[in-house]
């Protein structure tokens, strides 16, 4: 069923406190001939890499604030932020918070500076 | 994996509604209380996606009596009466207490709190949480923080419960389980536990609840030798959407079809109606879809059609009731909910099933408590609407109640030695230090093994149940759990999410194999659980089922009300 051109193409950050030195961006690539939220991406990206790490409870709301995340430099909520197949998306963690890994973060702590 | 040791008096096993709500009581109780959460407390849980309707008998031609009278001939006469009838009796004063934590609810012009009635209450009894479950959740949260008492750890996954010490053996003495944020393997002496992890719909391929949902609380408590109940007794909510791929688990309102309302129906791929007019209860309209889409009748996603875009009540009415957070959450992925047709099953919704509990959230373990939605048994065979809001609230304040008083009467045990080690190993064979991997999972492992589990378990377990069927998924459960053995995932300290896939998917294939039994055993059609070969409800299943470990093996009984 997937289209040769359904493709969703990322640019993920990536940061694990055990080496911040590798902290960087890596590609994935996502087959997909549908459009996907960024939630439901990040959830397919986890899927193809089982190290990058994320954030998976949703309220189906776009209510409770589990997917915040930066797409493309902007802060938003994955869960209803689209992505279409064919974009290239960048994704970072929320700025407001502290990074665990990848794109979880600590929503009890700010980020400073 | 280094063991870090905490202690507390009472120790809340997840931050949801029930969880929060028993924290409260147990800290109000004069305890000192830890909370833990799998993520972050009100990010995470299926309190979250509640719609927010609350039963509570508040209507001046309502009663206790009532309440309790609809629950028992809803649930098919099979709800634990004493249960029941708590619930019935306190959920009004549970509700006081909601709004002095601050819960806000709905309000009718003059002020009184508005009052809905949902399919099989005798009166309007359904009252609504402004915000529904993300409004709940985020009070009784910021309720926790302003309690001095209570300390909440968000990222922290218990894996499993610790016995104490001979000779106080069959005692709960306190948790293990897994720092997140530090990787951290840790123990945690409690003097009393209280289990409110929730249900475990993720089992199903198809659901309307987060990724939390695996039935980790009811596996910790059968492991520890506590009985589980009507564990083949899940609500299945008739329209769950399929499709399109994002917005898989979320739900459209079934109810809303009733003429009454926005009289729309379900369709089949060839636009034929599949529900009759007045629309019937849930556990009806979803058997007659399950029919409908086993005749071949589906659209291409194995779905039936959702559609209220024809309503005689004209485009505004339709626009007016469907605008609320979660039809606008469909509108931001490009569907039209009130025009466009919808693509929905039946999906797991309740375990009205679980852990079994008197009315004190006691499990017959000593020192292990629980409440609803991870505990069983209020509701039988079927779950009248805003009963689940209800039994958190209910059941919550009476477990952690109980478990402060078990705190204040009873000194922290020392652990079991062997439990230790046991639950100390069963984490640690799962992580490979770099290099030494025989048996690392791989990507694609896991997500495909829990695809497997799912579907399978839709198929043969899901709306309509037979022997055979149920026969072939205790034999797909046993090779994925083969698949499992030995499996290891790298040993990363920081949100070692693969480690939690691994021993969330173990988790549910446990959980599984306790569905299927259940469902074998009882040999009759009755609520939401239909088989095919004996379509009948029968007397002589009046009764629960009940599962207890006898050693590695699971003991099935049928048990007298
Ligand atoms: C779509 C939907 C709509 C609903 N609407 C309504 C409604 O309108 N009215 C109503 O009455 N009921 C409704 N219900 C049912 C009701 O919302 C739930 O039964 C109730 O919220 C469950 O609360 P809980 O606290 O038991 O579970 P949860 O909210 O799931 O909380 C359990 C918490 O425990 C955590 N946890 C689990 N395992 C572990 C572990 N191993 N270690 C640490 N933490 C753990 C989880 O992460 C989670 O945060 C609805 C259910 C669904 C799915
Ligand atoms: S998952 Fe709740 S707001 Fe996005």
């Amino acid at each position: 069923m997937e289209q040769a051109s359904g493709k969703i193409h990322i640019k993920a950050y990536r940061f694990d406190p055990a080496n911040p030195d590798q902290a960087g961006f890596q590609s994935y690539t996502v087959p997909t001939a549908e459009p996907l939220s960024v939630m439901a991406l990040m959830a397919e990206i986890h899927a193809l890499d089982e190290t990058f790490a994320c954030r998976t409870s949703t309220c189906f709301k776009g209510q409770c604030g589990s997917c915040l995340v930066r797409v493309n430099g902007r802060d938003a909520l994955g869960c209803v932020t689209m992505v279409q197949p064919g974009e290239t998306v960048t994704l970072e963690p929320h700025s407001k918070y502290r990074v665990v890994r990848d794109l979880v973060v600590d929503f009890s702590q700010p980020q400073e500076g | 994996m280094g063991t870090v040791r905490l202690e507390t008096e009472v120790l809340v096993v997840g931050g949801g509604a029930a969880g929060l709500r028993a924290a409260l009581a147990a800290a109000e109780a004069g305890c000192r209380v830890l909370l833990l959460n799998k993520g972050p407390v009100a990010r995470s849980g299926i309190t979250l996606t509640a719609a927010g309707g609350m039963q509570a008998p508040l209507h001046p031609e309502d009663s206790c009596e009532l309440f309790l009278a609809d629950t028992l001939r809803c649930g098919y006469e099979i709800a634990d009466k004493s249960l029941a009838w708590t619930l019935a009796t306190e959920a009004a004063g549970e509700v006081r207490e909601m709004e002095r934590y601050g819960v806000k609810f709905v309000r009718d012009e003059r002020g009184e709190l508005a009052l809905g009635r949902f399919p099989g209450q005798s009166q309007p009894r359904n009252i609504f949480v402004k915000g529904g479950g993300v409004g709940l959740a985020a009070a009784l949260h910021a309720a926790c923080k302003r309690q001095g008492n209570i300390r909440i750890l968000d990222d922290f996954f218990v894996t499993g419960l610790l016995q104490a010490a001979p000779p106080d053996a069959r005692t709960v003495a306190g948790v293990m389980g897994i720092n997140l944020r530090s990787g951290e393997q840790t123990m945690i002496r409690a003097r009393s536990v209280v289990l409110a992890t929730g249900g475990c719909q993720q089992l199903w391929a198809v659901n309307d609840c987060p990724s939390d949902a695996v039935g980790d609380g009811l596996i910790h408590a059968y492991r520890a030798g506590a009985e589980l109940v009507d564990m083949e007794m899940v609500l299945f909510y008739p329209s769950v959407i399929v499709w399109p791929p994002s917005l898989k688990g979320a739900f459209v309102h079934y109810e809303f079809l009733a003429e009454a309302i926005l009289d729309g129906n379900v369709y089949d791929k060839d636009g034929q109606a599949v529900l009759p007019k007045p629309l019937p209860v849930r556990d009806q309209a979803m058997l007659l879809m399950h029919r409908a889409i086993e005749q071949g009748r589906s659209g291409e996603h194995g779905g039936l059609y959702w559609y209220v875009g024809d309503s005689a009540k004209g485009i505004d009415v339709v626009r007016k009731k469907l605008d609320l957070a979660q039809y606008n959450y469909l509108k931001a992925h490009g569907v039209d909910p009130a025009t466009d047709k919808i693509e929905v099953a039946p999906g797991a919704h309740y375990l009205m099933g679980g852990i079994s509990i008197d009315s004190n959230g006691e499990t017959g373990i000593a020192g292990l408590f629980a409440t609803p939605e991870c505990a069983g048994n209020v509701d039988g065979a079927n779950r009248l609407a805003g009963s689940g809001i209800a039994a958190t609230q209910v059941f919550g304040a009476r477990a952690g109640r109980a478990a402060s008083r078990w705190a204040s009467g009873n000194a922290l045990l020392e652990l079991d030695a062997t439990s230790l080690a046991e639950e100390t190993e069963r984490i640690r064979c799962r992580l490979s230090s770099a290099g030494s991997a025989t048996n690392r999972a791989t990507a694609a492992d896991l997500p495909l093994l829990r695809r497997r589990l799912q579907e399978t378990v839709q198929l043969y377990a899901g709306v309509s149940r037979n022997q055979a069927g149920l026969d072939r998924l205790r034999e797909e459960v046993g090779q994925v759990r083969l698949a499992l053995q030995g499996k290891q995932v790298a040993d990363r300290k920081s949100f070692n999410q693969a480690l939690m896939d691994l021993l969330q998917l173990e988790t549910l294939c446990e959980v599984a194999e306790l569905v299927v039994g259940s469902a074998l055993l009882r040999e009759e059609s009755r609520g939401h659980h239909y088989r095919s070969d004996f379509p009948q409800t029968r007397e002589r299943w009046l009764c629960h089922t009940s599962v207890v470990r006898d050693g590695e093996k699971a003991r099935f009984a049928a048990k007298p009300l």
